[in-house]
């Protein structure tokens, strides 16, 4: 166990020592906020810190009220969750001016139900609509690294809090990948749920045809620790499910014993650097996976995710689009403005062939329980680099960054992104991909690679 | 065929015109890009050939 005032700790670790009483959770935050001051110098992870109310928080918890499985556990969440009391940015200047938050969001009611101890609110991409983690407005979170670095986006505050050892739990959201992209160029663990497994109440919108929201963090315990507090019935999101709560943590040891793993080919091999396909290779040895499978249209659904994304994305922020263009960031400005000009036919397509792709890679889960993909094509890109060149073809980094990671969110899959490390290189993910609400055989894989040490979080 | 390739610059000024969006001058070069771009990446679903049956499934079900 990691000493639980350390940036190791896991949130696990934390939860442990302030249940047994071996530290106290306001020394916990205190830790915490130290960490965040000296930190965000070099990784500008933070938009807002929580302080104050962290420490009342943490000042009840010491007194014997909110006990529960994350107790005393500092966490932080991407600045599209609402938070009592503050402007939800969502990464814009434009909702600065926008409503004050009444109440907090779904998923961080749920985790202060469960103890856990709200410290800040984190960087992103503006609108989300963003892979890098890039922000003309509060600057560009910073990959820990290597600070010159990408952070991947759109929730690269959240990947760079917790790689730095900042926060041992941060929540991002996930509409084509901004869960998975910075977990793996950040080389932290992430999940996204299923899509309609965790609500997105008091939540920024994005694209509501994908919008997921999910945890990051530095532990596969840490992962199922939040997933577990966070399930259940909202009657706040209309997408949210109603199945009963499937809790994953206790079965997480069970190991990868009769479950049918396999490889993606075809497109999830083409267009990547030989670093990401290498880290599918040592994955999938450590699971003795041998077998590949193509999942079939994968390009189309790739294709369809980007055409549902651009004209949900931008029909949303339309008005604000003829209103105030001087305050959008400039990166994602033109991108909007071109999606809320694209044939409505095309989106009424994409929503088609999403049925038929769905029911043929439905087909796939009758062979196998895990498809393996890479999470990124690449490592951590530089910061200001617009272009780049994958499997010899220029293509602009902010679009493409999430190209393996869109043709699974465009039809829900949960998905874990295990984290391989490389001794003085950056790291990198691979998609650990589930049926829908199989978060739990995604888990046992993902805890399986961190106990036979080929997954793990970077030394902090 | 290159006749038939689109004129992108004209159809984001008109279609911005359509649907009441004004693109100023110092925007118009890089939404003129982004819409190029999008038109390269939605090509695999364009080419794709759907049954008449196959309905959209706009809220998603998994």
């Amino acid at each position: 166990m990691n000493d639980p005032l350390s940036k190791q700790a896991t949130a696990t670790d934390i939860a442990r020592a302030v249940m047994s009483r071996k530290v106290k959770a306001t020394a916990v935050v205190e830790a915490a906020l130290t960490r965040i001051e000296t930190g965000e110098p070099a990784v500008n992870a933070f938009t807002d810190v929580l302080g104050e109310r962290a420490r009342r928080r943490a000042a009840e918890i010491d007194g014997g009220r909110h006990r529960g499985a994350l107790v005393g556990v500092p966490f932080a969440v991407k600045n599209l969750f609402d938070i009592k009391g503050l402007p939800t940015r969502a990464g814009s200047k434009i909702n600065l001016d926008g409503p004050i938050a009444g109440r907090d969001a779904s998923l961080v009611r749920k985790l202060e139900a469960a103890g856990a101890i709200l410290v800040g609110a984190l960087n992103m991409g503006e609108y989300a609509y963003d892979f890098t983690g890039e922000n003309a407005h509060y600057g560009p979170s910073r990959n820990p690294h290597d600070t010159t670095r990408m952070t991947g986006g759109s929730s690269g505050g959240s990947g760079a809090a917790v790689a730095a050892g900042e926060v041992p739990l941060a929540l991002g959201s996930d509409t084509n990948g901004s869960i998975r992209v910075p977990s793996s160029l950040c080389g932290v663990f992430g999940l996204k749920p299923t899509y309609g497994r965790l609500s997105r109440a008091g939540s920024y919108p994005f694209v509501d045809a994908f919008d997921h929201l999910g945890p990051l963090a530095r532990s596969v315990d840490d992962l199922a620790l939040a997933f577990d507090a966070m399930q259940g019935w909202d009657p706040d999101d209309p997408v949210c499910t109603d199945r009963d709560a499937e809790p994953t943590l206790a079965e997480l040891g069970e190991g990868v014993g009769g479950l049918r793993i396999a490889v993606a080919g075809d497109y999830f091999e083409r267009g990547a650097e030989a670093v990401a396909l290498e880290a599918v290779e040592r994955v999938a040895k450590a699971l003795r996976a041998t077998k590949k499978i193509v999942i079939p249209d994968a390009a189309v659904a790739r294709s369809a995710a980007y055409v549902i994304t651009a004209i949900e994305g931008s029909q949303l922020h339309l008005p604000r689009l003829r209103t105030r263009p001087q305050d959008f960031d400039p990166d994602t400005r033109e991108r909007f403005m071109a999606g809320a000009l694209l044939p409505g036919a095309w989106y009424v397509k994409a929503q088609r062939f999403r049925r038929r792709y769905r029911a043929a890679v439905q087909k796939l889960f009758e062979e196998v329980d895990i498809i393996l993909a890479p999470a990124t094509p690449c490592t951590a890109p530089r910061l200001g680099q617009v272009m780049m060149k994958l499997g010899g073809v220029e293509m602009a980094v902010r679009a493409n960054l999430g190209v393996f990671t869109q043709p699974i969110s465009f039809i829900g899959l949960p998905v874990v992104v295990a984290p391989v490390q490389k001794p003085n290189g950056l790291p990198i993910g691979v998609q650990i991909i589930a049926n829908h609400y199989n978060e739990a055989a995604a888990l046992r894989v993902a805890r399986h690679l961190e106990k036979e040490g080929v997954a793990s979080a970077p030394p902090a | 065929m290159p006749e038939n390739k689109p004129d992108i610059g004209r159809l984001v000024d008109e279609a911005a015109k359509a649907i009441g969006l004004p693109i100023a001058a110092h925007y118009r070069d890089k939404v003129i890009l982004n819409y190029e771009r999008s038109v390269a990446i939605a090509q695999p679903l364009l080419e794709i050939e759907l049954d008449d049956e196959l309905t959209p499934g706009p809220v998603f079900r998994p």
